[in-house]
């Protein structure tokens, strides 16, 4: 009886380091579970936010269309370019309704591996219905219905 | 052992592993900490970006006439935002409220502490920075400004405008293929005359160069420049020849106001004509002046003339041209005596070619988070950057 009162402080030390390295242990396992802002997921929220507001104002000023539909890939390039920040990477993919690439030129920009070994990717797609058609014969507009789907991709440089 | 020691050592051995847990755990977890720091930061600074950008404020039009004065106080503004009254369009900003952040706006302006209190930021710094989406530079990369000019002098004496500039992205690389469509404004002493747009294209190394002619030799020379690149992004640059600092033209909603500059000399001004260059580049005659339009700039108002256009905000215009008559001092010019003059505005810190800078900056190098979104001021497209940080109580 007077040993079990003797150890009986030695085995509340035990009980301690147990339970110091069982918090320890739960802590550190929390932590792997924590969104950083610096997590993939939240960069590429950041990047998709950028990238649909560049496409909107485009379209907003009657500008996207235009450049789909009349092909002018370069000068879709050059918009993104200027319109985007200096470290953000692109590569823009543009497809009919079946799903078949349209743009025959690269809209793209950034180093050749970027979108290879980047970790965070964010994807942006933005359709558009079709554009205005001038009928040659009464002068009225006419709406053609061409869907393209623009597929944006970016990442930071 | 003694059940007294035994106990005793027990508490140091529990104390030390307290000690410990309070050290270590902190550290162990100081990266996640600051992360969700940074995070809770990040958080505030998207918030405060979308009250700037896609919020009006409260009153809707607080950056343009309040208690019937286009001279700004931050009194009557209730709740803080730039956007566009009346377009549902996101990021479009409105000129007026703009204006009201630059703190050489003669028309008052909105303090970074004023801005501060009405975004609820009290313990937060943040800076706000508009930038252009693409350089327009001398050719040798120089600024544009009154001592570098594209401008060759030389030529002007043969009746004739010859100017080069570069175009290049904000990483240096040069645009090809960027438009250039140059209006010049020019007078002498009697005479006063503008030429028509004139376009070019810049070459493969960014550059681009036009020579346009003249009716006569110019003594002053205003230069409009409307840059754009695969027409959307657009920006405006002037210079000039013996600019003359006699007015400041200033413009609020349909009201455009002229004020008197600081430390401007005391002259006679006769208002001849105003034109105005529209984002999509075309020029037109706004105002043609009668005798009534005439003031001193000497000591007196601050405000020398004011003028309600109805529609001009309509076609976001970007530059006022003003044709003046006056006789400057003598120290102002080499040419003495009654002269034509052609003086453009306003804006002249902000929706240019140089980036604009509102707010102040962090003291210390904790952390910072920097948001960026594209917008559309008077049909033009710059980025918007904010950055915000923590301020130590």
């Amino acid at each position: 009886m007077t040993m079990i009162n003797v150890n009986k402080g030695q085995m509340r030390v035990i009980e301690t380091i147990l339970a110091s390295f069982i918090i320890a242990f739960a802590l550190s396992f929390v932590n792997i579970f924590a969104i950083t802002p610096t997590s993939p997921k939240y960069e590429a929220t950041e990047l998709e936010k950028m990238g649909y507001n560049v496409l909107h104002d485009l379209d907003k000023q009657g500008l996207l269309a235009r450049f789909v539909y009349n092909e002018e890939w370069d000068n879709l390039k050059a918009a993104l370019r200027v319109m985007l920040p200096l470290d953000v990477y692109f590569n823009m993919t543009v497809y009919d309704m079946h799903g078949i690439e349209v743009n025959d030129a690269t809209i793209f920009y950034g180093g050749s591996e970027t979108f290879t070994t980047s970790k965070n990717i964010a994807s942006v797609t933005y359709g558009l219905i079709g554009y205005a058609k001038r009928n040659q014969t009464t002068g009225n507009y006419q709406a053609i219905y061409n869907p393209r789907i623009l597929i944006l991709q970016l990442a930071r440089g | 052992m003694n059940a007294v020691y035994d106990h005793i050592i027990a508490i140091l051995v529990v104390g030390m592993i307290f000690v410990g847990a309070v050290v270590i755990l902190p550290t162990m977890s100081f990266v996640n900490l600051q992360a969700v720091d940074q995070q809770q930061l990040r958080n505030t600074a998207l918030n405060v970006f979308n009250a700037m950008l896609l919020d009006t404020g409260e009153p809707a039009n607080w950056g343009s006439i309040s208690n019937g004065t286009y001279y700004f106080s931050a009194d009557g503004v209730e709740r803080v935002g730039l956007a566009k009254t009346g377009d549902s369009a996101f990021y479009l900003l409105d000129p007026d409220k703009v204006q009201r952040l630059d703190e050489t706006n003669p028309l008052g302006f909105l303090s970074y502490e004023e801005m501060r209190a009405l975004l609820g930021l009290q313990s937060y710094g943040f800076s706000l920075r508009i930038i252009p989406p693409f350089n327009v530079t001398n050719v040798n990369g120089t600024k544009i400004d009154e001592d570098h000019s594209p401008i060759n002098e030389t030529a002007l004496d043969q009746k004739t405008l010859q100017y080069a500039v570069r175009v290049s992205y904000l990483d240096g690389r040069p645009i090809p293929n960027a438009t250039i469509q140059a209006t010049a404004v020019y007078t002498d002493k009697k005479d006063f005359a503008m030429t028509p747009p004139h376009v070019t294209t810049t070459n493969a190394v960014g550059i681009g160069s036009d020579i346009i002619p003249l009716y006569f030799e110019p003594w002053h020379i205003t230069v409009i420049l409307r840059v754009s690149v695969a027409d959307v992004a657009t920006i405006v640059v002037t210079f000039g020849k013996n600019p003359i600092k006699i007015i400041d033209i200033n413009m609020v909603g349909d009201n455009v106001i002229l004020t008197r500059p600081k430390d401007a000399p005391n002259a006679d001004v006769k208002l001849n004509s105003i034109y105005f260059l529209e984002s999509g580049g075309a020029l037109n005659s706004l105002y043609n002046g009668t005798s009534q339009d005439h003031f001193n700039t000497g000591e007196g108002q601050h405000c020398l003339w004011n003028n309600t256009f109805s529609g001009l905000q309509d076609y976001d215009p970007v530059i006022l041209i003003f044709n003046i008559e006056t006789v400057p001092p003598k120290n102002e010019t080499e040419h003495p005596g009654n002269q034509e003059i052609a003086v453009a505005g306003p804006y002249q810190n902000l929706l240019g070619y140089t980036v604009f800078e509102y707010g102040g900056s962090p003291k210390s190098s904790g952390a910072a988070v920097r948001i960026q979104r594209s917008v559309i001021i008077s049909g033009m497209t710059y980025t918007v950057e904010l950055t915000l940080w923590k301020e130590s109580l």
